[in-house]
């Protein structure tokens, strides 16, 4: 028998242990550090997996813009003139940007939902940390919501020269500074999609109608969220009614994971102004409790996932 | 007696149980219907446990090519997801010590809309590889394939040949310091199945281990230097390859003839 070489006497070096769990993390050091140095592959598998997506669809990438866009020409028809409520273009863009938004979230649950079981193949044939599935539907999502903003951009420059006057309460704002807390909101949602992903992916695995139902849940969240209207709007129709000593509007809003998120995006694209603290603070909240939330339940249990595919 | 750092792999006491229910598939309806009837407690339950390795223990030295033997359902391919890391042990340990590559049966999670370009690098990625190291692979993957111009055609247009030869050349060209091998040796045709035994050799002189199942008992004897036989998730018997096969075919009451030498 040969003796190892040197070189190969080195990597000899990593050891691995492999021992009975029950429903409990891994070490979560060398989980976290393994997941940091493969997220090449989450980035990638996101972009390959979308590229294959749109290998037989005419009209391929153009459907990530053209299908928000409808949807909101629907809702803006649905609550501007059905309810006979003129908010004209504002509103209209309200919803636009909204729906656009909306669209990165429902990307990350429903995307990442599904991660977990169509990747059975990948996960039966290979070791490594699992939530790299959940967080490459996050990037997929992200790839997905990125084309839309200068869509959004070019409506909103259409816009302004349109509708010349700003003044009003239908008045359409000028852009100011608020506008850079975008991205900082963008990124909130960023952490609460991942823990969204994780939290639905691991009820995929051991309930597999799990994204029939999800649709559903996500066009009532959509509705309970401020997205097609904004967070006044929500406070003025429900403020009247009082649970617990709190209105339940605010209630709505503040017991909503996405709520403040949604609440100080409204503020800055329609009032122009930076999301109020106790909105920034609350979505920073709920980003947090899903994350950690989310990578409980999923790391605890990715270890079973082999075992239930 | 070589000391503990000699061995690549070390399992031991190891037990996989799993529970299969006998839907097929976990519904929440059905788990709804399930506390509807009150069939929450254990006992009422469907659930039927599978023992796929019961107290299984053995060594691997570096170097070693271990042959695994055994009928179907005998537990040899989830001894070997165990090893890979992919299953949890019920009960005992497995310490393996050095890289692992697989390639197990199901193939690599190949999508079929991708280049089989895309394909290694992904198939590279998930196996932990750097993208500069990939890069500095790549080259001998695809000769190692010889794929030619399929190389960035979607792999939905291979043979299955093609398919098995790619996922091959990916595995054993990752340096590995441990390389699974489940029932894969039977991919391409004989021109290819020569190069592949040269590789594994190839890796062998290098102290690489090697874990190969196979129900080609001729595969068994011409390139391991060790093997065991599991039967019904036990572990029968451990030996040279040539004890080995003899005792499985004395069992299966066949002799050695032309149709259990061969990869069937």
């Amino acid at each position: 028998m040969t003796l190892p070489s040197a070189a190969s006497r080195e990597l000899y070096g990593t050891v691995q242990v492999f021992e009975p769990h029950r429903a409990s993390l891994p070490p979560m050091g060398p989980y976290l550090r393994e997941l940091w140095r493969r997220r090449r592959f989450a980035y990638e598998l996101s972009r390959t997996t979308q590229k294959a997506a749109n290998s037989d669809a005419k009209l391929g990438s153009l459907w990530l813009v053209l299908n928000p866009l409808l949807l909101a020409a629907v809702y803006y028809l649905l609550i501007e003139v059905i309810s006979q409520r003129s908010g004209g273009l504002p509103a209209f863009l309200h919803i636009v940007i909204g729906l656009f938004t909306w669209y990165f979230i429902a990307g990350c649950v429903s995307v990442g939902a599904s991660s977990v079981t169509a990747g059975g193949k990948l996960i039966l044939n290979q070791s490594f940390p699992r939530a790299l599935l959940p967080l490459s539907s996050v990037i997929s999502a992200w790839l997905r919501f990125l084309p839309t903003v200068p869509v959004y951009l070019f409506l909103y420059g259409l816009g302004l020269l349109l509708v010349s006057a700003s003044s009003g309460p239908n008045g359409l704002v000028r852009p100011t500074w608020a506008l850079l807390w975008y991205p900082v909101v963008m990124c909130i949602l960023a952490v609460s999609g991942f823990g969204l992903a994780m939290i639905f992916a691991t009820l995929m695995v051991y309930f597999r109608d799990t994204n029939k139902f999800l649709s559903y849940m996500m066009r009532i969240w959509l509705y309970l969220t401020p997205v097609l209207f904004t967070a006044e709007a929500l406070k003025l129709k429900f403020d009247h009614i009082i649970v617990f000593g709190m209105h339940l509007g605010n209630v709505m809003i503040y017991c909503n994971p996405l709520g403040p998120a949604f609440g100080a995006m409204g503020n800055i694209w329609d009032k122009g102004i930076p999301p109020s603290p106790a909105m920034l603070i609350a979505a920073v909240f709920w980003a947090v409790v899903t994350l950690i939330g989310g990578a409980y339940i999923f790391i605890s249990r990715e270890r079973d996932f082999a075992v239930r595919l | 007696m070589p000391s503990d750092s000699d061995f690549a792999i070390r399992v031991e006491d190891l037990s996989i149980r799993y529970r299969t229910t006998y839907e097929t598939n976990a519904t929440l309806m059905g788990a709804l219907r399930k506390v509807g009837r009150g069939e929450r407690s254990e006992k009422r339950r469907k659930v039927r446990v599978v023992e796929a390795v019961k107290d299984v223990s053995f060594d691997v030295t570096h170097g070693t090519v271990l042959g695994i033997v055994g009928s179907n359902g005998a537990g040899k391919s989830t001894l070997m997801r165990a090893l890979a890391g992919i299953l949890p042990p019920t009960e005992g340990r497995i310490t393996v010590q050095g890289r692992v590559s697989t390639l197990l049966a199901l193939g690599v999670g190949f999508n079929g809309f991708l280049s089989g370009r895309e394909n290694i690098m992904l198939g590279c990625l998930a196996a932990g590889l750097e993208m500069d190291e990939i890069a500095s692979k790549y080259d001998q993957i695809t000769e190692f394939a010889e794929l030619g111009d399929f190389i960035d055609m979607p792999m939905r247009t291979y043979s299955s040949g093609m398919y098995g030869r790619l996922a091959f050349a990916v595995s054993v060209n990752m340096d590995p310091d441990i390389l699974l091998i489940d029932e894969a040796l039977s991919a391409g045709d004989a021109k290819f199945k020569e190069k592949s035994s040269a590789k594994m050799k190839e890796l062998c002189a290098q102290a690489r281990t090697i874990v190969v199942v196979s129900h080609a008992l001729g595969t068994i004897q011409e390139l391991c230097s060790d093997a065991i036989w599991m039967n019904k998730g036990e572990l029968i018997e451990r030996g040279t390859p040539q004890d080995i096969t003899a005792s499985y075919l004395r069992y299966l009451k066949v002799g050695e003839s032309a149709i259990t030498m061969e990869d069937v």
